[in-house]
Parts: C-alpha cells; sequence; structure tokens
C-alpha cells in the first residue's frame, strides 16, 4: 500500500456525487464585493449544475441557480428561517462528509507516518475509533432531521487542504485547523439544537465535541513534539495551520464577525489549548471576505439571470 | 477472644498461632505445576513478535479506511483500529517486565524477513474495488492464525511465573474473536457471487501458504501445520 493519497482517492458507495474543491478554494478568498461575487459563481455554474444533478440539491439548483451554495454556506441556522429545514439537512450532510474526512486523515496519519513515535500511533488509532463513531452519529442525526448519505454533493476539500506530507503540518492541519473548525461547527450546532429543544441532537453533539477537544489536543502536543529542536519548522507548521484556517474559514461564514454564519467558539477552542494569541490571529485572518449583504446581493443577481437563462431556454422555439 | 487464641507466632516451639492451615478438601488445590515452556527471553520474543503483528495491523486497517467504499466496513474498522493498538500497547509494556526494555525501535520485531514481507502483502490490496482481498487476509487468516498461536502460547507458558502475559494475551484473543466474527459477517456478504466467493478461497490459499512458509509470527510454525 503506498504512503499519501490524493483527496481523490477517498473511496465512497454509489450514493455519493462529488463537488470540485475549487469553488471551496474561490469562496475561501472573496472580496467583499458584489460584482466579483457574481462573477466567479457564473464562472463555476456549469460546475455546481453538473454536481447538483441526481442529487437532493438539483431542485435548490433550478430554483436558485448556482448561488444556492452561497447561501447556504452563508447564512447562519435560524429555527425562524423558512428555509431551515434544508439548510439544516445540507450543514448536517457537510458535517457527515467532514466526519468521514476526518475518520480517513485520521487513518492515513496511521499509514503515512510509519516511524512516528507510537505515542502518536496510539493518538491516532483512538481518533480513528472516535471519528469512525462520530460518522455513525451523523448518519443517525442525518435521519433524524430528514435526510440521507449522498444526498448532497460532498468536497473533499477538507481532506485535500489539511493532509500534508509533513507530519508536523498534518496534525496541525487535521487536528488543529479541521478539528478546530469542528468545535466552531458543532457548539453553533448546539446553539441551534437548544433553541429547537433538540436533546437528542443536543446530547449527541455535546458528546462529539467533546472528542474533537481531546483531537485538537493531540494536534496541539504532536506539532510541539514532531517540531522539538527545530523553531523554524515549528513555525512553517502553524504557517501550515494558519492558511488551513483561511481556507476552512470560507470567507467570513466562519469568523467573528457579526454576519457570520459559524461563529468561532472561543470558549471551547481555550478549553481545547489554543492560545489567546492564535484565537487573536484566527478572528483577524477569519474576518475577510463579502459580507452578508453582499452575498444576500450578489445572490439576488445571480439568482435572476438563472431565471432569466432558464426562460430563454424554455421559451426558445426548438 | 478465648484465652487459648494466639494470634501471632511467638520463638517457641509452643507458641504457634492458633490458625489452622486451609485444607485442600475446603479449597480446590493449586494443581498448577512449575515450568512452562518458554523462559523470560523466549516469552520477550513472542512478545515482540506479537507486539509487530498488532502494531502493523493497526497501521494498515488505518491506510485502508480512506480506499475503502462501503461506509460500515470503514466505521466498523475503527474500532478493531483503536482495541488492535491497545492491544500492541500492553504488549510493549509487558516488555520491560521480561528485562527487554524500553527501547520503543525494538518493542515490536517480525520473526522473520518471511513475516514482515507477509503482513506487506496483507496490507497490500489498495484499489477500492479489493475489499474482499483486504479482509480475508486479516480476518480469514491473520487473526485466526494469531487466536491459535495465543491460545497454544497461554496453555504452554508457565501458568505462575508468566501469568501477566496469559493475562493480556487472553484480553487479546477474546477481542480477536470478535474482529474474526466481525469480519466473517462482512465477508459473507461481500462474497454474494460465485465470482467473489472465489476471490475469497483464493486469497485466503494465497496468504495461508505464505504464512506457513514463513513459520507464522513467531516463525516456528511447522510448515505443514493447521
Ligand atoms: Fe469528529
Ligand atoms: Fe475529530
Amino acid at each position: 500500500m503506498k504512503r499519501f493519497i490524493d483527496h481523490q482517492e477517498l473511496a465512497r458507495d454509489s450514493r455519493f456525487v462529488r463537488q470540485e474543491n475549487t469553488l471551496s478554494t474561490v469562496m475561501s478568498e472573496l472580496p467583499d464585493d458584489v460584482d466579483k461575487v457574481v462573477e466567479v459563481f457564473e464562472a463555476f455554474d456549469p460546475m455546481i449544475e453538473k454536481a447538483t444533478r441526481g442529487t437532493s440539491a438539483e431542485a435548490l439548483y433550478d430554483e436558485y441557480g448556482p448561488s444556492f451554495a452561497l447561501v447556504a454556506v452563508n447564512d447562519p441556522l435560524k429555527p425562524t428561517d423558512s428555509a431551515v429545514k434544508t439548510r439544516l439537512m445540507m450543514r448536517m450532510h457537510g458535517i457527515f462528509v467532514g466526519e468521514l474526512q476526518a475518520l480517513e486523515g485520521a487513518g492515513r496519519s496511521l499509514w503515512d507516518f510509519p516511524d512516528a513515535p507510537w505515542e502518536f500511533k496510539m493518538n491516532m488509532a483512538r481518533q480513528c475509533w472516535d471519528e469512525a463513531r462520530h460518522v455513525q452519529i451523523f448518519e443517525k442525526l442525518l435521519d433524524h432531521v430528514g435526510a440521507k448519505p449522498g444526498m448532497y454533493p460532498e468536497s473533499t476539500f477538507l481532506f485535500e487542504c489539511a493532509c500534508s506530507d509533513d507530519p508536523a503540518m498534518r496534525v496541525a492541519g487535521v487536528n488543529r485547523g479541521l478539528e478546530g473548525l469542528a468545535c466552531d461547527v458543532f457548539r453553533d450546532m448546539i446553539r441551534y439544537a437548544e433553541e429547537t429543544d433538540d436533546e437528542k441532537m443536543k446530547q449527541a453533539i455535546d458528546y462529539v465535541l467533546a472528542d474533537e477537544l481531546t483531537h485538537v489536543r493531540f494536534g496541539s502536543e504532536w506539532v510541539r513534539e514532531f517540531t522539538k529542536g527545530d523553531p523554524e519548522h515549528y513555525e512553517r507548521a502553524q504557517d501550515f495551520r494558519r492558511q488551513v484556517d483561511k481556507q476552512f474559514s470560507f470567507g467570513g461564514s466562519r469568523s467573528d464577525r457579526e454576519d457570520a454564519a459559524i461563529p468561532i467558539a472561543t470558549e471551547v477552542r481555550k478549553e481545547a489549548g489554543f492560545t489567546e494569541e492564535e484565537l487573536s490571529e484566527l478572528s483577524t485572518l477569519s474576518a475577510d471576505g463579502p459580507s452578508r449583504v453582499t452575498i444576500k446581493a450578489a445572490a439576488k443577481i445571480l439568482r435572476e439571470r438563472h431565471k432569466a437563462r432558464v426562460a430563454a431556454r424554455e421559451g426558445a422555439p426548438a | 477472644m478465648s484465652e487459648e487464641q494466639r494470634m501471632y507466632p511467638g520463638i517457641g516451639r509452643d507458641e504457634r498461632t492458633t490458625f489452622a492451615p486451609y485444607s485442600a478438601f475446603d479449597i480446590p488445590e493449586d494443581l498448577r505445576e512449575l515450568h512452562g515452556q518458554y523462559d523470560v527471553a523466549a516469552t520477550a520474543k513472542r512478545v515482540r513478535n506479537f507486539r509487530y503483528t498488532h502494531e502493523w495491523m493497526t497501521m494498515m486497517m488505518g491506510g485502508w479506511l480512506a480506499t475503502i467504499p462501503e461506509l460500515p466496513v470503514k466505521t466498523g474498522l475503527g474500532k478493531l483500529i483503536w482495541e488492535s493498538a491497545q492491544a500492541a500497547d500492553e504488549l510493549g509494556k509487558r516488555l520491560p517486565e521480561l528485562r527487554a526494555g524500553r527501547n520503543p525501535a525494538t518493542a515490536s520485531q517480525a520473526s522473520n524477513q518471511g513475516y514482515a514481507d507477509l503482513i506487506q502483502n496483507i496490507a497490500g490490496p489498495e484499489s477500492p474495488d479489493r475489499t474482499i482481498e483486504k479482509l480475508t487476509g486479516l480476518c480469514d487468516v491473520l487473526m485466526p492464525h494469531l487466536i491459535e498461536v495465543y491460545e497454544v502460547t497461554m496453555r504452554e507458558t508457565d501458568q505462575i511465573c508468566d501469568a501477566p502475559t496469559i493475562e493480556l494475551l487472553d484480553d487479546a484473543t477474546r477481542k480477536l474473536r470478535r474482529h474474526v466474527a466481525w469480519g466473517k459477517d462482512v465477508l459473507d456478504r461481500l462474497c454474494d457471487t460465485d465470482g467473489r466467493r472465489d476471490r475469497r478461497v483464493a486469497r485466503t490459499r494465497d496468504v495461508t501458504a505464505a504464512l506457513r512458509a514463513c513459520g507464522g509470527v513467531t516463525g516456528d510454525l511447522p510448515a505443514d501445520a493447521g
């Protein structure tokens, strides 16, 4: 078995459809500019359409055009929102595939670094079991909210960004970048579960969050251990984590901004071992990107243009 | 307390305690005899061989997760990985107790190059259409072999002197049995056509042959065994 695999090699059964990761990369770099957002999404329109075909996102695409992905990721989850059910299903599906990739990432850390210390392998082995349970938990929670595995396209962005070939960067990317994002998302899901009195969801995700804290701690410890006596290597690992954090902020969707869909879970992250300095850095680097007002304006234009195109196609003589 | 009762022996012949020795009629007699098949060094070597296997099983299953498309297999392996790592860990902790040091680099040791090659052969199947080959090598051949060798070891080693090894092998064996049963369930489901059943049979035959050729986990299995 070879060491190091590409994100495209992640094996899935026939229910799953892939989404190109380029869109996620571009989204993480979008400026706060309506025209630019529209331009980018129009350019990705054919790709977005292709990824939705045969999934439950197809109807959303037909209705909203390429901007459905934009609105889905960037709006906070509110019980009073008329589209909350769809949004919840999409977010839950995103978490589910994120757990799958976290499982695969932890597993690959066991195989890709055969000479790593035994204690590292023990931590990764434990993480494999935890992530496997998380996949099982979110499979049940998908069902709980009326969704199914493979219902929406899967982006392998998390695995692609976080899985470096260098062990220090791997743990910085997976165990601090990805797991840190998980802490933010789960804290927000618990908030939603509390608002909707959903005890089942609240309790399950609280257990998952507790596991994720442990995984962040593994990361903090092993970044230090793998770079011991080599401050330059440590800095490179930190830079890599910053880059991953920037990518996983999805243009401010996950940030400290007031209009963020997913706020940074500062308290949880402190408990997990992130330093004040790291947290303020994260707050700064995740703050860029289009505001909700910009996104709403761009989404409106994209939807109108999409409708016009559909009408033109349907009205056109055969 | 009566006057005749004496709690502690004194120095005189008549100053014995009043406690009667346990009678073999009341409590089953300890029939275990000293002297097992393995001395301290031999047990340490076996423990290193066993640990090598559990460490590599942990690693190979970790590597496989990403290339297995069947979701319940992916998630099911998570627990096997953790339990296999725990077994390796316990075996590693036994080594210093056997005067075999704490050097992690030598804590795992293949019995011979043939066995090391066998482990790589078992880890080998990679592409997503080879879950049958992955699980057959591991759960149909290697794990049952380990169970067999662990049982022999538990029987043949000194029951009193080497009881800590017996305890941890007993625990590992119990879990291995569960893993074998899980693998069998999965493989029975996956092998639902003659073609797939043939693949399982062929893989079992190949891995078993390689296992016999190298003498198994301890390297001393007779070539015609099993
Ligand atoms: Fe997780
Ligand atoms: Fe995790």
